[in-house]
């Protein structure tokens, strides 16, 4: 039962394009997070009337739904209101969706732990709000959140086979329809790993060169 | 893989489940589309799936299997365009409960669940529960020989529901089902039975055979362990002439030859007798 007998090029050619898939849509999903994270809780920590109680409902909601439910809900329940919406357009939405709420709840913990004694010389010193929150706190708190958000995106990353339920073929989806087809589940899962690892290690990777770079812009100030 | 069909309510299907009430109780507008509306916007969009051999299964990136080739004889039968969709399992029945396809292409199992929610085609093929051992075992020849012996299912299985009938017949000659060890799919089952895990799986007699088909060398077709049982095309609940129209479709295929062929060419076998209707007893 070796890999070779298992399976043959066509099968690897799949995972491979299943690799896109799951790199693409998770990568979508956290270009959209990240900032739509920041920006809700940027919204909370302004206390901005209203939407101070609506987002840490969104939030809960959503960490208590499955990725899977929340899928399936918005690819078949938003066609029954009458918004057509294809899978991979539903798959992007779900997935931002999701790790949005995670990001938000990462943001937040960074906004509440600045200082505000550094938000007080700034605003002495004249400056807007905008001004304070561009210049002063993101560099800081973008530091201090970089290895939580790194790590939401490797869960998010891991995640994303739930979309498949929708019809999107990613890595998981791949090796499944192989093992289907083969008998043999295991050759293609262990590949389905390594290329889930090696997608991680450039995130981690990403994150120590990010780290570094922001260390060596503060030395430079 | 039949496990998941024949249960509504495993794992997955709770979720699917869940998600199709939502979807029809909150907004009340989701209805499937009738064949008068079919015909008008000129399209039938099916729903088939990607991991059941030898159904429908994925090989070398394009879609084949039995059902994928009734899908063409179908696309040439109907008067207009047939679009056909892949999913998992999982969100299949909730897409045609839900409206956002008119047919579940795939072996659904009938079952007195489904029976609720969904109306069924005249039967695809005979499921009917066998077990497969591994080859050259030669403790198991017989059911009595089952005994004690441990049992390999995929979890939340309408398998599952039907062991009573493998327990009516063991207790014939004083003898019980062993330990049941549950999968969450059938190739990780298979697997534990060729590592002597287990001793037996239970699946219908298809699945079994192009298993053994794939693999002579390491496992056996054994022997019925349930009584009858059909898979067949799901459509939602009360859409008459949808159903009727494809009965008409598989009418034609059984008596132009096609479909005993095609079962030939897939399952190893074709099943003659089929029932016109079925009335699931489980």
């Amino acid at each position: 039962m070796s890999t070779a007998d298992a399976m043959t090029a066509a099968d690897l050619l799949s995972l491979l394009q299943g690799t896109v898939v799951t790199v693409a849509l998770s990568v979508s999903g956290i270009a959209i997070g990240v900032p739509a994270g920041l920006a809700l809780a940027l919204l909370l920590w302004r206390r901005v009337p209203l939407l101070r109680h609506i987002i840490p409902l969104y939030v809960s909601i959503i960490r208590a739904t499955p990725l899977v439910t929340l899928g399936l809900l918005i690819y078949f329940a938003l066609p029954a209101m009458g918004l057509q919406i294809g899978p991979v357009t539903a798959a992007v939405v779900t997935l931002a969706i999701n790790t949005t709420a995670f990001n938000c709840e990462i943001w937040r913990a960074g906004l509440i732990d600045f200082p505000r004694d550094q938000i007080e010389s700034a605003q002495a010193f004249g400056m807007s709000w905008p001004h304070i929150v561009w210049r002063i706190m993101l560099p800081q708190v973008v530091r201090t959140c970089l290895p939580a958000l790194v790590n939401e995106m490797t869960l998010l990353l891991k995640g994303s086979p739930a979309i498949a339920v929708i019809g999107i073929v990613d890595v998981t989806r791949a090796a499944v329809r192989i093992g289907a087809n083969t008998y043999e589940p295991l050759p293609p899962f262990l590949v389905a790993t390594a290329i889930y690892a090696g997608i991680v290690f450039v995130f981690v990777r990403m994150q120590r060169w990010l780290e570094a770079f922001s260390l060596r812009d503060e030395a430079e100030t | 893989m039949n496990k998941r069909r024949m249960s509504l309510f495993s794992r997955r299907s709770v979720l699917a489940g869940a998600a199709a009430a939502f979807a029809s109780s909150s907004f009340a507008i989701a209805h499937a589309a009738t064949f008068e509306e079919i015909k008008k916007r000129g399209y039938l969009l099916v729903a088939t799936e990607d991991d059941f051999k030898p159904f429908e299964f994925v090989q070398d990136g394009k879609p084949t299997g039995f059902d994928n080739e009734l899908l063409e004889l179908l696309r040439q039968y109907a008067q207009f365009e047939v679009r056909q969709d892949i999913i998992p399992w999982t969100g299949l029945l909730a897409g045609v409960s839900t409206g956002k396809y008119d047919v579940a292409l795939t072996a659904a199992l009938i079952t007195k669940e489904r029976a609720k929610s969904l109306d069924f085609t005249a039967p695809i093929a005979d499921a009917t529960h066998y077990f497969v051992k591994r080859k050259g075992d030669t403790s198991i020849k017989e059911i009595k020989d089952l005994n004690g012996k441990i049992l390999g299912i995929q979890a939340g299985s309408g398998l599952l529901q039907r062991l009573p009938e493998l327990e009516a017949m063991l207790a014939k000659t004083n003898g019980k089902i062993g330990k049941v060890v549950e999968y969450t799919s059938y190739p990780e089952a298979y697997q534990d039975l060729g590592l002597k895990r287990t001793d037996f799986v239970i699946n219908t007699i298809i699945n079994i055979q192009a298993l053994v088909k794939e693999k002579p060398n390491v496992f056996e077709v054994g022997l019925p362990v349930s009584g009858k049982s059909y898979p067949a095309w799901a459509v939602a609940k009360g859409n008459a002439e949808l159903l009727a129209f494809l009965d008409g479709f598989l009418a034609e295929q059984k008596k132009n030859g096609n479909f005993a062929k095609l079962q030939e060419k897939w399952f190893g076998q074709a099943f003659p007798d089929l029932p016109e209707k079925w009335e699931p007893e489980f």
